[in-house]
């Protein structure tokens, strides 16, 4: 199947300064990908050269199979990093202003706001400016306004900024929605722990070169089971100095604990249940964030 | 990005221009200016009519005027013509002989209001003509120059009674010419023609506020669509070129509108006052003035709006653009100061130069139009080279306006720019 997004070693640099360099990567169809990465990374760079806004200076980025030509977008929907929506028009002539833009007819876009609206439980917000909305709601707007031409890429920069829990959650679910039908969807944020859940794969990004990529299972077995949490009570010392224990962190009767390369959990349970009464044991996937922040450590090295 | 369509063009020229409508600020400066021009227009013209015929309101009082005289005969021969001149409300009187005395006192009365002025013509004033006229009203041209006509009338009459002529013979002689100036068969008088350059000026100064408003219009267009990122979602559905054009398209039109309401308005004030319909039929101002108007209202627009697009995305913020706002509306200010050169002389080389020039011929060559008719030549440069210098600040203006759009932070530097140009 051809991937609906490949970019094929882009760079680009602004003076002196590289923002991309050499990234590459693939995102299929009816897949959700996170373009991860600090403040500065190049996130915005790398997505801004997937909708032609900025032209890679070496390098190619092929959306649905062919060379990025500007035809292209309007089976793109973009939501960008900040609110660009007109703050004195209402929600409505906003959104049938983006509609009508890209290519629908007034009725149609009527038609697909009202029931986006209903979806998103904003209804009654329609007729209200942009101004009076708080800047969560402005979100959901843009959102919509992203989705309003039924695109079959989606990419979003940083789409979870400023939402609530709840609405986080809405959108969260809207995007699974999507994918079920069939849509790639690229988000980049600097938020790892939102994405665990909701990606099927990552690119990790840091100074504009890729880090670590691959789909999110992948990626967590490859960078191996070694962290234990053990809830106990008892003298927590006995787990002190251990031959397998990399790291620990003993809040009293509760440990983190992060095992040496290779080591087995089996043979810590064992160690910790001869000394102390064991009320819970868990071997735990890395978080990405924690995979992450070892990659950076390693490579500044 | 060679793709150009013109519904987009069309939907985003819409939406600025709805929203531009809308405005409180719009529908208050549409119908304030024109009562603001009325006042300026109307109402001189109004007390002029209303003196004209004679009209006497209770808070006007008629100027007490002395004429002080070693001269009786004199004297009176110029009161008797100061009463007669038309639309005139005098009230002279006359005082002989011209006594030190008499010069205290009259002094006195001018420095209480009794009098608003006196005419001091003793022994040397009447030898020499050299006439000093104190008065409290030195602002009152008109009141002098009819002084002035009286005393001359005045002196040569009483000149030809010496010598033997009837009173009639002095009428008949003294009777002053009527000249009236006449262009393309339509008739000027001097009252008119003052009046007529008033409409002139202010269908001039029209040009140069609305180009400049809706000029920074754009402008600020720009800089907010470029702040608030919606230039990123529009780069998405539409080109930098087709968003330039709408953008400027749009504004431009409500500019048009608001000109139209204007020229309505005018219009129906025209057809329901008697007045103004005679000033603008003697001033010329005829339908061929409203077409070059609007030509050149919207030729000026389009340079001045694709220059302040063009700023708008170079910048991030209003006051960061200040200073080159002011440098793009130099030639305006410039061409303001030579409203009254080129009134004076319309077919001086340094009129022609500068009608010429594009970036003051919206304002200039109108005003040759408008005073005096310049060759058809004159004419067709000048229009020939603004719409080059259109073209030009144009293609420039919209490779800046591509790349600027999307610069946020550091405002770039004059090498940054040149790159933008080659590059974009």
């Amino acid at each position: 199947m051809t991937p609906t997004v490949e970019l094929l070693r882009v760079r680009k640099s602004y003076g002196g300064f590289t923002a991309v360099d050499d990234l590459s990567f693939e995102i299929p169809p009816a897949h959700i990908f996170g373009l991860l990465g600090p403040n500065g990374a190049g996130k915005t760079s790398t997505i801004r050269m997937m909708i032609g806004i900025i032209a890679p200076d070496s390098g190619c980025v092929r959306i649905f199979g062919e060379p990025f030509r500007r035809r292209v977008l309007r089976r793109v929907g973009y939501l960008p990093e900040e609110r660009g929506l007109y703050r004195r028009m209402t929600v409505g002539d906003n959104l049938i202003f983006l509609g009508r833009l890209a290519g629908l007819s007034v009725a149609t876009s009527r038609e697909r706001i009202g029931a986006w609206a209903r979806r998103l439980e904003i209804a009654d917000w329609i007729d209200r400016r942009v101004e009076e909305l708080s800047k969560g709601m402005q979100q959901k707007i843009q959102f919509i306004a992203a989705l309003l031409h039924d695109p079959g890429l989606i990419v979003m920069d940083e789409p979870f900024a400023g939402l609530d829990p709840v609405n986080t959650m809405q959108l969260k679910d809207v995007l699974v929605g999507l994918r079920t039908a069939g849509k790639s969807i690229l988000f980049s944020t600097h938020r790892m722990d939102q994405v665990e859940r909701l990606c099927d794969s990552i690119c990790l990004i840091d100074r504009g070169k890729s880090v670590l990529q691959g789909s999110l299972s992948e990626i967590k077995a490859g960078n191996g089971r070694r962290f234990v949490q053990i809830d106990y009570e008892g003298d927590g010392g006995c787990l002190c100095g251990h031959p397998l224990i990399d790291s620990l962190n003993d809040y009293g009767n509760h440990a983190e604990i992060r095992l040496k390369p290779g080591a087995d959990p089996q043979e810590l349970l064992r160690t910790a249940a001869a000394g102390l009464r064991v009320i819970r044991f868990q071997v735990m996937d890395p978080s990405l964030e924690q995979i992450f922040i070892d990659r950076i450590a390693g490579t500044d090295d | 990005m060679t793709e150009f369509s013109i519904r987009k063009v069309w939907i985003i020229a819409k939406r600025e221009y709805l929203e531009r409508v809308r405005t409180h600020s719009f529908i208050l400066s549409t119908f304030a200016t024109p009562l603001l021009m009325a006042s300026f227009l109307i109402l001189p013209a109004m007390i002029g009519a209303s003196t004209a015929r004679g009209i006497v309101r209770d808070s006007e009082r008629p100027a007490r005027i002395v004429i002080a005289c070693d001269n009786r005969a004199l004297a009176e021969l110029a009161r008797g013509e100061l009463i007669r001149q038309r639309g005139a409300r005098y009230e002279p009187s006359v005082v002989s002989p011209a006594s030190p005395a008499e010069h205290e006192q009259l002094d006195r009365r001018l420095d209480a209001g009794d009098i608003e002025g006196y005419v001091w013509l003793d022994g040397p004033a009447l030898a020499s003509r050299r006439v000093v006229f104190a008065t409290a009203r030195t602002g009152d041209f008109l009141l002098q120059r009819r002084l002035g006509d009286a005393l001359s009338y005045a002196f040569a009459a009483q000149r030809m009674v010496k010598q033997g002529s009837s009173a009639g013979d002095v009428a008949a002689t003294l009777q002053p010419v009527d000249l009236t100036a006449v262009r393309g068969g339509e008739t000027f008088s001097v009252y008119n023609a003052v009046r007529g350059a008033a409409v002139v000026l202010i269908l001039m100064f029209v040009m140069l506020f609305s180009l400049l408003s809706y000029g920074v219009m754009v402008m600020r267009s720009v800089m907010e669509e470029k702040s608030s990122r919606i230039t990123e979602v529009l780069l998405c559905a539409a080109s930098a070129q087709e968003l330039m054009t709408g953008k400027i398209l749009g504004t431009g039109s409500v500019g048009l509108t608001q000109i139209a309401i204007w020229l309505t308005m005018a219009a129906f004030g025209v057809s329901r006052s008697l007045y103004l319909r005679t000033a603008i039929e003697v001033l010329g101002v005829g339908p061929s003035l409203i077409v070059y108007f609007v030509i050149f209202y919207i030729l000026g627009y389009l340079l001045y709006s694709a220059i302040f697009a063009g700023v708008g995305a170079i910048f991030n913020s209003i006051d960061e653009a200040q200073q080159w706002t002011f440098v793009v509306i130099l030639p305006l200010i410039a061409a303001s100061g030579m409203i009254l050169p080129v009134a004076t002389s319309s077919d001086s080389p340094l009129s022609v130069l500068v009608s010429l020039f594009p970036f003051c011929s919206p304002i200039l060559m109108f005003e040759r139009l408008a005073v005096h008719d310049p060759p058809l030549w004159q004419l067709a440069l000048s229009l020939l080279l603004l719409v080059a210098t259109i073209g030009v600040v144009m293609f420039i203006s919209g490779r800046i306006y591509r790349t600027g759009i999307l610069m946020y932070g550091k405002r770039p530097t004059i090498r940054e720019l040149s790159r933008w140009l080659r590059h974009a």
